[in-house]
């Protein structure tokens, strides 16, 4: 086996245990936002075992690549990224929602590994292209992602960030869009469509490249291609499935957030298969 | 009370240039501030020279990021600036950069307990001519009620430019009301040392005591001179830090006087009296009048007529003071 199908292999395994892990934390809890987290797995598992430059061991370091989750209410996939990269213990996962911990519905900036408080919708590219700009200004070369959700979209502040980071550039800031094409009352085209979304975010200056956001190997190709211009922020819109891989809550606004009981936990877990 | 200094051949040259007004005494000092430290950002939103930031440009243009007319942004990059170590300092419109970024401000400033500093030009009715849309009446009741947030009502430009150089001690949030294009006289000498969160005494007084901030303390120096015209004794307070209160002052003020009278240029609730009334009502339950901007939207006319109309002048707080005294 290559170098390559050994690390797309080890990725995929990693996007099982998020989707595992984001079940566990929400059995814990009781309920949650399942939809959103299982829909980003693949994405986050090629982002912190693969393209992020990070140190889970020195969380604060200072040249690390900053990730910001601003569809914050995926924060169990997070929190099961962080905990799998070691930022957190694995314990961490069990007290979603649990009373004082620091893993609530959306994430805390105190939890290591958490860049920003988020999960107001529409707040992290802005967030991220100060980071970038900070980046730039203290003539450092470590890069911003950001990681959007599709109804946030529909939040105006978006727009104004996406138009000051055209301006801005050259900056180390790329946009990933988990496109799973479904929010919380129901699909996006339906309620407040964002088509053409390529051609929106090209007119307003960024380079953008497209993917399938649960094909591994597509996803590397298309990480590892930034930025896909050198003059302009990037943004890779990566088609995906709300509900991954649970066949019961894929591509239905019902399990955007619900109840996951012990019947849900097991079906869902046992649809992931037996783990590596 | 000390009275200011003006126009003497030493004075500093940024007593000059900021023409008595507090927006440009802000800008001068975050852009000595860049100077002294590589680490300040101005972040704007088409407020360069609302703020006065030309200097800063000349200095360090990089460092003066202007994000055009969008405060939400404004505010989130300015947070992202802070969390690389940078000290942002934001340069709005009172009524825009607080009502329009208030949840970016929640979230990302006060919550995340970034280090941004907010200063906001044109509080008040300083922008009367331009309507309700463009007074910013209740701005200090949403940065009040912001944990982690320290609140700053300078009450001149001399005051604005060390509450300024002040900001530099604190690690959190804070926001910086400023005046706009109408001149502020000044109340407070050029080189008066300033402690935030602590009250500096404009004048002594046992009947009563004006506790101000802004632009109304220099009516409360006023005032107290038409009170000991009549035999009473008006302590006046420059409450320049709304957050945190200087409860110190304010109770010695309730015990050493009959009453207490607040004022400011802002909706009666939630600003500097409220805060006064929130602390007195569990501490020290002391009788109070309130002068500062009614429970409605100004009408259009030019900022002194609008003050008084509404009951922000000199004359109100002796109206206020006479009455608590029966």
């Amino acid at each position: 086996m290559s170098n390559r199908e050994a690390l797309l292999r080890a990725l995929r395994e990693q996007a099982l245990d998020i989707r595992r892990n984001t079940w566990r934390a929400l059995h814990a809890a009781g309920s949650g936002h399942m939809g959103g987290s299982l829909s980003a797995a693949d994405l986050l598992a090629a982002l912190y075992f693969h393209h992020l430059n990070l140190r889970p061991e020195e969380p604060d370091w200072p040249e690390r690549d900053r990730f910001v989750l601003s569809k914050g209410h995926a924060n169990t996939a997070l929190g099961a990224v962080l905990a799998q990269a070691g930022f957190v213990d694995d314990g961490f996962i069990d007290t979603f929602y649990a009373y004082e911990s620091r893993f609530g519905m959306h994430p805390d900036i105190k939890v290591p590994g958490v860049e920003m408080c988020t999960g107001a919708l529409g707040h992290g590219l802005s967030v991220g292209l100060g980071m970038a700009l900070g980046s730039r200004l203290q003539g450092k070369d470590w890069r911003t992602v950001v990681m959007l959700g599709d109804g946030e979209l529909q939040e105006g502040s978006n727009w104004e960030a996406a138009m000051a980071a055209a301006h801005l550039a050259p900056l180390r800031l790329t946009a990933i869009l988990d496109y799973n094409k479904v929010q919380q009352s129901g699909h996006v085209a339906e309620m407040l469509g964002l088509e053409p979304l390529a051609d929106k975010w090209r007119a307003f200056g960024w380079s953008v490249r497209e993917c399938d956001g649960h094909d591994m190997e597509a996803i590397v190709d298309a990480l590892d291609a930034l930025p896909a211009a050198p003059d302009k922020p990037s943004l890779l819109i990566a088609h995906t499935v709300k509900g991954k891989g649970a066949s019961f809550a894929e591509d239905t606004y019902l399990w955007h957030n619900n109840l996951v009981g012990d019947e849900v936990y097991e079906k869902a877990i046992a649809e992931l298969g037996e783990p590596a | 009370m000390n009275a200011p200094k003006q126009g003497s051949g030493t004075e500093p040259a940024w007593v000059k240039a900021a023409a008595n007004q507090s927006r440009l005494a802000f800008g001068l000092a975050v852009t000595e501030l860049g100077r002294r430290d590589e680490r300040v950002v101005a972040v704007g939103a088409d407020t360069l020279d609302l703020i006065g930031l030309r200097g800063f440009i000349e200095h360090a243009p990089a460092r003066v990021i202007d994000v055009g007319i969008a405060e939400q942004n404004a505010m989130g990059v300015a947070a992202g600036l802070a969390t690389t170590g940078l000290r942002p300092f934001v340069c709005g419109y009172a009524p825009f950069i607080t009502a329009r970024s208030m949840e970016q401000i929640r979230n990302e400033v006060a919550y995340a307990d970034q280090r941004v500093v907010i200063g906001a030009a044109a509080s008040g009715v300083s922008l009367a001519v331009s309507g309700g849309t463009h007074h910013a009446l209740e701005d200090l009741a949403l940065m009040r009620s912001l944990p982690n947030m320290t609140v700053v009502v300078p009450a001149d430009s001399h005051e604005a430019w060390h509450a300024t150089l002040a900001t530099d001690d604190i690690d959190g949030p804070a926001y910086i009301r400023l005046g706009g294009r109408v001149p502020e006289p000044p109340v407070t000498p050029v080189d008066a040392p300033f402690g935030l969160g602590k009250a500096t005494c404009l004048a002594e007084g046992s009947d009563v005591a004006v506790i101000a901030c802004g632009a109304l303390v220099a009516p409360a120096v006023d005032a107290a001179k038409e009170l000991a015209e009549q035999g009473i004794g008006a302590r006046v307070l420059n409450m320049s830090t709304i957050k945190p209160l200087d409860e110190e002052a304010i109770l010695a003020a309730a015990e050493e006087t009959r009453g207490i009278v607040t004022a400011e240029e802002h909706h009666l609730t939630g600003g500097l009296g409220g805060a006064v009334a929130e602390l007195l009502a569990v501490k020290r339950p002391t009788p109070m009048r309130m002068v500062g901007m009614p429970d409605e939207f100004a009408v259009v006319g030019p900022t002194n007529r609008i003050r008084a109309r509404y009951g922000m002048s000199a004359r109100h707080i002796v109206d206020a003071c006479l009455d608590l005294l029966g």
